[in-house]
């Protein structure tokens, strides 16, 4: 069986590296195949990535939170490229400064996220519900 | 209110998109805050703002302003600063570029810092210098310390090199406090032997301390144990500066009441547990005699690169892995130096890639390393390194 593909990286001019490098290791370990965009990305850099690795996943991360400048609309590219069902996960410090948890989870829903993790520090959790999701495969959604 | 709480300097830490020179975006950002009462910046606009407005934000301080940044082309945001009245610039062409930076030309972040030093230097005076400072805690995430130290010794001597005058020295508090104390002795030798070693005798040197600048706890209650505990660290080093933490650190920008409590809470420390007799044991003196020798192993090798100017051998100690900050965002980081934690939580070098760890030092490093019986768990390894990376949370 081919391996299911996860296009990962970090948004905005944001350089928090660190659970970037993790994550991946995490995936891999997992027995996913990485595709990672590294640092500082434009909303762009995942989409186009995705369309090319023909990715069933995408983790988006950012710390410094500049993700709620960023991520308004993520999903609507997906769909206008004519891969909607991608799984669109992101994770970190998603605003700048502190705010309630569930308007930040709404937000980022809204956004067209399928899963938020805000100040969530187990990986472990995320690739437990990726595992699940791709499990359900379209359906889910 | 910083300075009602007892900080002896005001930091000002400035925004992200500031730091990579995205001035239009800062500018839309700033624009949106305002409408929106809500910010969109990590940090303060300081170009967008400029001096002007910024001047008349501290007329009535009668305290030195740091500014922070992390840019690796600082030049229009210092001639900014300078204007502002600012007279602490944090940062250098190395530990601006390495941690801060996907892609910036170190050559080029160089000669950007190298001017930054120059107008830092033109602007001093004997009476009224301005002072330069690096960031050594660099990725803030399992460097070993000689290679912050290396880091250290070279930008204080490319600084001198342009008429610097008051150059301070800093590393990030490391998990471990055996390998704290042995880090500032070894650090405020090494500065002042090659300072000294390179006639710029005349700069005075400074030693400041990062309070845990890696991962954080999420429970106040715990980074409030953590602060004062780097505090009473800052104050067994014997540390000129201590650049302090939150409890919100984990959680986000933390707001001026929780800056100025933090601070609160340092003093309290500074005043109640002052120290005076310096610490040592075996193992102190154990780790200072290994981090010097592999520091000084480091800048050697560094020294004896070809280059016509200093700078030039300093970029190609990067380009070929000489100089390796774990964790690194930058492209042309070499990332095969792999470091881990001792049973004490120091940080260790398991292999050095191509930074030139003598065969002894290395076995030095591997003897801790063995002290640590966990190594070969059942855990996949990501959990073993996010162990070793939130010592602290
Ligand atoms: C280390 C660190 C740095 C290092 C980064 C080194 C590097 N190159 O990576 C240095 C010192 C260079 C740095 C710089 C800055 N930092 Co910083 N940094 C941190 C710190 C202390 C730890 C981050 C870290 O490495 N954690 C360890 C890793 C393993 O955890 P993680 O990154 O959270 O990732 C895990 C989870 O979040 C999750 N996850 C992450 N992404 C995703 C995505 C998905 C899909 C999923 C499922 C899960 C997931 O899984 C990961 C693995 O477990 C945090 C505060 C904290 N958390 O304690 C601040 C922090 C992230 N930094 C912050 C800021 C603002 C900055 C700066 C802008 C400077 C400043 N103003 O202080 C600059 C960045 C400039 C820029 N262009 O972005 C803020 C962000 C504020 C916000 N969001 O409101 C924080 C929260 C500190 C603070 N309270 O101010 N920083």
């Amino acid at each position: 069986m081919s391996q299911e593909r996860i296009v990962l990286g970090v948004i905005g001019d944001d350089i928090h590296v660190v659970g970037n490098r993790i994550i991946q290791l995490a995936l891999e370990e997992s027995g996913y195949r990485v595709f990672n965009l590294r640092a500082r990305n434009r909303p762009e850099h995942f989409y186009q990535a995705a369309l090319e690795v023909n990715a069933q996943a995408v983790f988006v991360s950012s710390l410094n939170g500049e993700g709620e400048y960023w991520c308004s609309d993520f999903r609507k590219p997906f769909i206008d490229l004519g891969i909607p069902d991608t799984l669109l996960y992101i994770g970190g410090n998603l605003v700048v400064g502190k705010r309630d948890r569930g308007d930040v989870l709404r937000l980022f829903k809204q956004y067209g996220f399928d899963r938020v993790y805000h100040q969530e520090p187990d990986i472990g959790v995320a690739i437990a519900d990726l595992r699940n999701d791709l499990g359900h495969g379209k359906a889910k959604r | 209110m910083l300075d009602s709480a007892g900080a002896d300097f005001i930091p000002l830490t400035i925004d992200s998109y500031t730091r990579q020179n995205q001035y239009d975006i800062a500018a839309e950002l700033l624009e949106r805050s305002e409408e929106k009462q809500s910010s969109f910046l990590n940090g303060y606009p300081l170009v967008v703002h400029g001096w002007e407005l910024t001047r008349e934000l501290y007329r009535d301080l009668n305290k030195p302003v740091s500014l922070r940044h992390g840019t690796p082309d600082a030049r229009l945001l210092v001639e900014v600063a300078l204007a502002s009245g600012i007279a602490e610039i944090e940062g250098g062409g190395l530990c601006y570029c390495i941690p801060y930076s996907e892609g910036f030309p170190l050559d080029r972040c160089l000669l950007y810092w190298q001017y930054v030093d120059r107008i830092c230097a033109v602007h001093s005076t004997d009476e009224a210098p301005i002072h330069r400072e690096s960031f050594g805690p660099l990725t803030a995430t399992m460097v070993p310390p000689a290679i912050a130290l290396a880091v250290q010794v070279v930008e204080a001597l490319l600084a001198a090199e342009q008429g610097v005058l008051s150059f301070a020295a800093s590393f990030g508090q490391t998990g471990s406090t055996i390998q704290d104390i042995a880090t500032a002795r070894v650090l405020r030798t090494l500065i002042r032997r090659y300072l000294d070693r390179f006639d710029f005798g005349h700069v005075r040197s400074y030693l400041v301390f990062h309070q845990w600048m890696g991962q954080f706890p999420t429970e106040r209650s715990k980074a409030a144990a953590l602060i004062a505990c780097a505090a009473q660290n800052a104050c067994v080093i014997g540390a000129d500066k201590i650049v302090v933490k939150t409890v919100d650190e984990a959680l986000g920008v933390p707001d001026p009441e929780v800056n100025a409590d933090a601070v609160e809470s340092v003093r309290y420390v500074f005043d109640r547990f002052r120290w005076v007799e310096p610490v040592t044991s075996t193992s102190i003196e154990a780790e200072i005699d290994l981090i010097e020798s592999e520091t000084v192993g480091i800048l050697e090798a560094i020294f004896d690169l070809p280059g016509d100017v200093f700078w030039e051998s300093v970029h190609r100690a990067f380009q070929t892995g000489l100089i390796d900050v774990p964790y690194s965002p930058h492209a042309d980081n070499a990332n095969r130096l792999v470091s881990m934690r001792d049973a004490n939580g120091s940080i260790r070098i398991k292999d050095p890639g191509h930074v030139p760890i003598s065969e002894g030092d290395l076995k030095r490093e591997h003897g801790l390393l063995a002290l640590r019986e966990d190594l070969d768990g059942a855990d996949p390894s990501f959990r073993r390194l996010l162990h070793d990376i939130g010592i602290m949370a």
